[in-house]
């Protein structure tokens, strides 16, 4: 929304849009940030405008048609079934990315929530940090592994082992960064001002582990995307009836040879989703991240 | 310094502990069982019953937990249920295999994430620094699964250079053995080595906008003392740090690189062992795994603790 | 133990199998014409264990069949023929069998085999074997001489060779001492052909020549698991090649001789590809699902027989196998002993009209009816995600339910409940023959899960015959009545026959595709 020309004309009246534009001029001159955003915006459009891209339904069969490669009539060819590879992969973006969104949700509730306890009340640190430490044991994709096919294929043990594996994590990074905003200056002074530990969390704490828990929720995005394509890769994951990229990779490698497509395609889908959120992520830990910040000031 | 050893294993006893517990319970929640995977599609209800009585399966819950424990304090992680040889001894063949191409991989992904992540630092802002991060980025960002099939297409199939999978013992063909797992190695690599180029990346600009560092520099030291001397030695410790990370992921990664190459080591081992519902493997192996994981880590914590730049910063200026 | 007046059972199809041996211009004994080298064959599935007695899967069989041997297996065509037996003879009252053993054989560490091993690994197959419901008609056996074995019965059976015979998980002979080892615990020990030499799981399993094997020689060559086998290469190694992309890059660049299951869409490209051969195995197998006739509404034979009739089985198979089938609306395949048309009429109607009248007739009321399917076989997989259109199009509310293979096998075995339909695949089951086909469908298998385990009476009484009928002619009778009134109730639907295209280097002489592989008399061309 942030086109120049418009926040030029809106630049003689100091209000909200200028200090966007203030704020947001970082960002924009952040290389990685932009290529970033424009990966990922492209990702999110094509999902979100799925039904204007393509008239095919995802899963509509027609054997006689299987195995097009890609053409005018059929942009990224058709599968096995004669399904249209671009509606599949335009609809499997809502599960992938649905997966991923979901998991980046958790993490941010549940991650915050714990980590601010564990790095607030050292009681509870340790018996918190002793069982983030046990599941961050665990390789991270093996664990997600073992819980998904424990609880059977489906989207929602996708998003549980998926949170299970980074909510831990995320944890950590928001804990580490309590502790050490804990102890400063203005944050010891609104305890002796009597502040209650609620709001020196709400007010002081949590406002200043904004940044990095950003940035790490840009790259849990990232690794849940690519996560969810293993599980799915492996049958764990959602159903196939909606397909997630990592079934549709899965499907296709058997036809890796004659019909290439069914498994780049997808496969180039899910980099495009996750560079553009790693570059994101990038972009946003060199703009906000107060090492940074120092160096620069 | 023995202090802290001890007092970081001893932290790592209620960890392990929860670990077991894990490791054991999740298993409980996986609907099938052994049972029908061995009997297959023409198994009688009689028969599966008889093939659970064989292996044990039909004992109660606190029964089979403690003889779990029982057994795990003996070093004993029980018997695999389709393999029919110990767990342990089923990792310990295994291992070196896994282990083998672990240090290839990390072997890769540190010479090329050092040498990227520095020369991306040195050229801050410049092409050179563009170019390595999109490579770590791309790298970070491709499923290794996906990069796997399409590395057999072209160098198995088109060029005809490697393998299409299999795995050589080096102690039989060292030559066989770099045939046979280089392409799983430089999949395995690749997420790591992007990752290894990031860190380095950061910490690498993080320790040049130090105050020692323009010290060093105002001091007159050419540029390369500067990174020789201090910078490169500081570099290292995350990159220490993160070894622990990057051979959990490396692990983690091995389940599908391995199966897909059709290389025998404990990822394959672990993967088919959960598939088909072999308890006995999947616990143990996990635990196995791991505690083997949370050990090296507590290693490599000591030697970080011991290695610290900021004591040695302290000390030294 | 006596045997009066006996009579020598098999000789029919002895002559049966001689006949074939003979009329495929095999004059003479095999002789290997060329000696040496290592044959890597790529299976498609992992092995594992090797432990012949306890386990079913296809991948120990392709190995572990080159190893061990049996009393008595099927030939090419399925019937029974001795293999270590030399003859087997049957008493007038039909209750006791007498094999006498094979002269010279010896097991892979050098001891000769006798009765004893025989007696131990009958005693271990009754314990912990796979199918040991075989011997559950036994009333006892023994060893009169080194050389001879006799199993006494406790009432005729008149299919008790065949039973015996079957391969799905055969009684091998092994070792007396490692016949006293638990499942999966045994060293690999048998006397055939090629002998054990090493198994690296998820990896190869490697065999060797046996020198010291002695053949059978009441056949020219190799029929079926029996015959004249003979050892032409040194080693044969075992690869696990899963992924099919590898699988049949490793055929194209020659790391692989021999490599299972080329997909249809990979068979035009390899026909053509030079040093390469594809050899295929027109029936290898039956697509076929059953209801669930405990759960409504597939409890109503009405919505049961209108799924059929909306049923296009060409659309199904071409998805289902990429274009490489046959329809058959049987049980059997056709030219099999016990094949029949009977109640083949209901099969491939393709009519949607049909089946929203028997839908109406039935009450249906728009319930769901859950197809439970699985990924892991994509033939499966690929036939449910078409029924299930085909279905909908007929105006019923079907619905997928993928589940992993393991998961979907024990829910459509344990539960009553959750599910409508369930897709499988009859593979050496209906080779096997009429008897070994029905077994799942009769009680007390009952895969179709009728109300109390309690299957249909007709159908039962027509299985008993089919199991103990004393003639041929009255068994085949009874199978046909039997599938008609499988298919006419809809306990199960076949969706037509699965071809199974192996693949073979042109340096590969005398490899013929069988339900499992085999490598015995196969050679490599300088």
């Amino acid at each position: 929304m942030a086109a120049p020309d418009m926040l030029d004309t809106v630049g003689e009246r100091p209000g909200a849009l200028a200090r966007v534009r203030a704020g947001a001029a970082p960002f924009l001159r952040n290389r990685a940030f932009v290529t970033g955003a424009v990966l990922f915006g492209f990702i999110v459009f094509a999902t979100a405008a799925t039904p204007l891209l393509t008239d095919a339904a995802p899963n509509e069969l027609s054997i006689r048609d299987r195995f097009q490669p890609p053409s005018l009539q059929f942009l990224l060819g058709t599968d096995n079934l004669g399904r249209d590879m671009l509606a599949r992969v335009l609809y499997g973006a809502r599960l992938s990315l649905g997966i991923g969104l979901s998991v980046v949700l958790i993490n941010a509730l549940l991650g915050v929530a714990l980590g601010a306890l564990a790095g607030y009340y050292s009681r509870l640190d340790d018996i918190l940090m002793r069982i983030a430490d046990a599941l961050m044991a665990f390789p991270a994709v093996l664990l997600a592994i073992g819980i998904a096919a424990a609880l059977g294929p489906s989207a929602v043990t996708a998003v549980v082992a998926l949170s299970v594996v980074y909510v831990p994590r995320t944890a950590r990074v928001v804990r580490s960064s309590v502790l050490v905003v804990r102890e400063l200056d203005f944050v010891q002074a609104a305890r002796a001002g009597g502040a209650t530990d609620l709001r020196i969390l709400r007010r002081h704490v949590l406002p200043n582990c904004l940044a990095p828990l950003i940035v790490q929720l840009s790259f849990v995005f990232a690794y849940a995307v690519l996560s969810e394509a293993v599980l799915s890769f492996l049958g764990l994951g959602a159903p196939p009836t909606v397909p997630s990229w990592g079934i549709l990779i899965s499907e296709g490698r058997a036809y890796l040879r004659e019909a290439p497509w069914l498994t780049i395609v997808p496969g180039i889908a899910i980099a495009i989703t996750a560079l553009g959120l790693n570059l994101l992520g990038d972009g946003l830990r060199d703009v906000l991240d107060p090492r940074m910040k120092v160096e620069q000031g | 310094m023995i202090g802290y050893t001890l007092n970081r294993l001893l932290q790592a006893i209620p960890v392990l502990f929860l670990v077991s517990l894990f490791a054991f319970g999740i298993i409980y929640l996986i609907p099938g069982d052994a049972a029908t995977v061995i009997g297959g599609p023409t198994a009688t209800a009689a028969d599966l019953e008889q093939i659970r009585r064989n292996l044990g399966l039909d004992q109660p819950f606190h029964v089979q937990i403690l003889t779990f424990y029982t057994n795990l304090f003996q070093g004993d992680l029980g018997r695999s249920l389709l393999l029919g040889i110990p767990v342990t001894e089923a990792l310990i063949q295994r291992s070196p295999i896994t282990v083998g191409i672990a240090i290839y991989s990390l072997a890769i992904t540190i010479v090329f994430g050092l040498i990227t992540g520095i020369v991306a630092a040195l050229n801050h802002n410049k092409w050179l620094d563009q170019a390595a991060t999109l490579f770590a980025l791309v790298g970070v960002s491709l499923p290794n699964f996906w990069l796997a099939l399409v590395m057999i297409v072209i160098f198995s199939v088109y060029l005809g250079w490697l393998p299409t999978g299999g795995y050589v013992p080096f102690t039989e063909d060292p030559v066989g053995w770099l045939r046979t797992t280089t392409m799983p190695a430089v999949a395995l690599a690749l997420l790591q080595a992007g990752l290894l180029t990031r860190i380095t990346r950061s910490t690498m600009l993080e320790v040049l906008g130090q105050d020692y560092i323009r010290t060093a520099r105002a001091k007159g030291l050419s540029e390369w003392q500067v990174i020789g001397q201090h910078a490169l030695a500081n570099v290292m410790m995350p990159v220490v740090t993160v070894m622990g990370l990057i051979l959990s992921v490396l692990l983690s990664g091995s389940i599908i690189i391995e199966t897909i190459f059709g290389v025998p080591g404990i990822g394959a081992l672990m993967g088919n062992a959960i598939m088909s519902r072999d308890y006995p493997m999947v616990q143990g192996g996990l635990f196995f795994i791991t505690a083997a994981l949370l050990l090296l880590n507590i290693v490599i914590d000591v030697l970080y603790t011991w290695l610290d730049p900021r004591i040695r910063v302290k000390g030294g200026d | 133990m006596k045997v009066d007046r006996t009579k020598t059972i098999l000789t029919s199809s002895i002559a049966a199998g001689a006949l074939l041996v003979a009329t495929s211009a095999l004059a003479e004994p095999f002789e290997c014409p060329n000696v040496g080298g290592e044959l890597i064959v790529g299976l498609q599935a992992g092995v594992p264990s090797l432990d012949q007695q306890t386990n079913t899967s296809s991948a120990t069989r392709n190995v572990a069949m080159n190893v061990y041997e049996t009393l008595v297996i099927r030939d090419e065509n399925m019937n029974p023929v001795p293999d270590l037996a030399e003859s087997i003879e049957v008493s007038e009252d039909g209750l006791s069998y007498t094999f006498r053993l094979r002269d010279g054989v010896k097991f892979h560490n050098g001891e000769p085999m006798t009765s004893a091993d025989v007696a131990a690994s009958y005693q271990r197959y009754k314990d912990i074997g796979f199918n040991r419901s075989v011997l559950d008609i036994v009333a006892g056996w023994e060893t009169p001489d080194d050389s001879t074995f006799v199993i006494t019965l406790s009432e005729p059976q008149p299919t008790f060779i065949e039973n015996l015979s079957s391969y799905t998980v055969p009684i091998v002979i092994m070792p007396e001492e490692e016949a006293g080892k638990p499942a999966n615990q045994v060293d690999i020990i048998g006397t055939g052909p090629f002998s054990f030499v090493e198994f690296v799981p998820d990896s190869h399993v490697l065999l060797e020549r046996y020198e010291d094997y002695q053949p059978n020689n009441t056949l020219d060559g190799v029929s079926g698991f029996a015959g004249r086998k003979q050892a032409c290469v040194d080693t044969v190694r075992f690869r696990m090649l899963t992924e099919s992309g590898a699988r049949m890059a490793a055929l194209e660049t020659g790391e692989a001789h021999i490599v299972e299951d080329v997909p249809t869409i990979s068979q035009e490209r390899l026909a053509e590809t030079e040093g390469v051969e594809l050899v295929r195995l027109e029936n290898w197998g039956l697509n076929i699902g059953y209801p669930n006739f405990s759960f409504p509404p597939t409890d109503n034979e009405k919505v049961r027989q209108a799924m059929v009739a909306a049923m296009d089985m060409e659309e199904i198979m071409d998805a289902a196998t990429d274009g490489a089938y046959k329809l058959n609306g049987a049980l059997q395949f056709p030219g099999q002993a016990y094949f029949s048309e009977a109640g083949t009429e209901w099969y491939n109607q393709a009519d949607p009209e049909r089946a929203r009248q028997l839908l109406e007739e039935g009450g249906y009321d728009g319930e769901p009816i859950i197809l439970l399917t699985n990924q892991q076989f994509p033939f499966m997989y690929n036939t449910s995600v078409v029924m299930n259109e085909q279905l909908k199009a007929a105006g019923m509310n079907s619905e997928l339910r993928v589940l992993d293979w393991p998961t979907a096998l024990a829910t459509s075995e344990q539960e009553t409940e959750g599910w409508n339909f369930f897709y499988t695949g009859w593979i050496t089951v209906v080779a096997q023959g009429g008897p070994t086909t029905l077994r799942n469908l009769a009680d007390p298998n009952n895969v179709h899960k009728p109300k109390d385990n309690t299957g249909n009476p007709d159908f039962n009484a027509q299985f008993e015959i089919v199991e103990n009928g004393q003639t041929l002619e009255e068994r085949q009778a009874a199978f046909a009545e039997a599938q008609r009134i499988a298919l006419e109730t809809v306990m199960v639907i076949p969706f037509g026959i699965l071809p199974s295209t192996q693949g073979i280097r042109s340096n590969v002489e005398n490899y013929k595709p069988f339900y499992n592989t085999r490598v015995s008399n196969v050679w490599l061309e300088q």
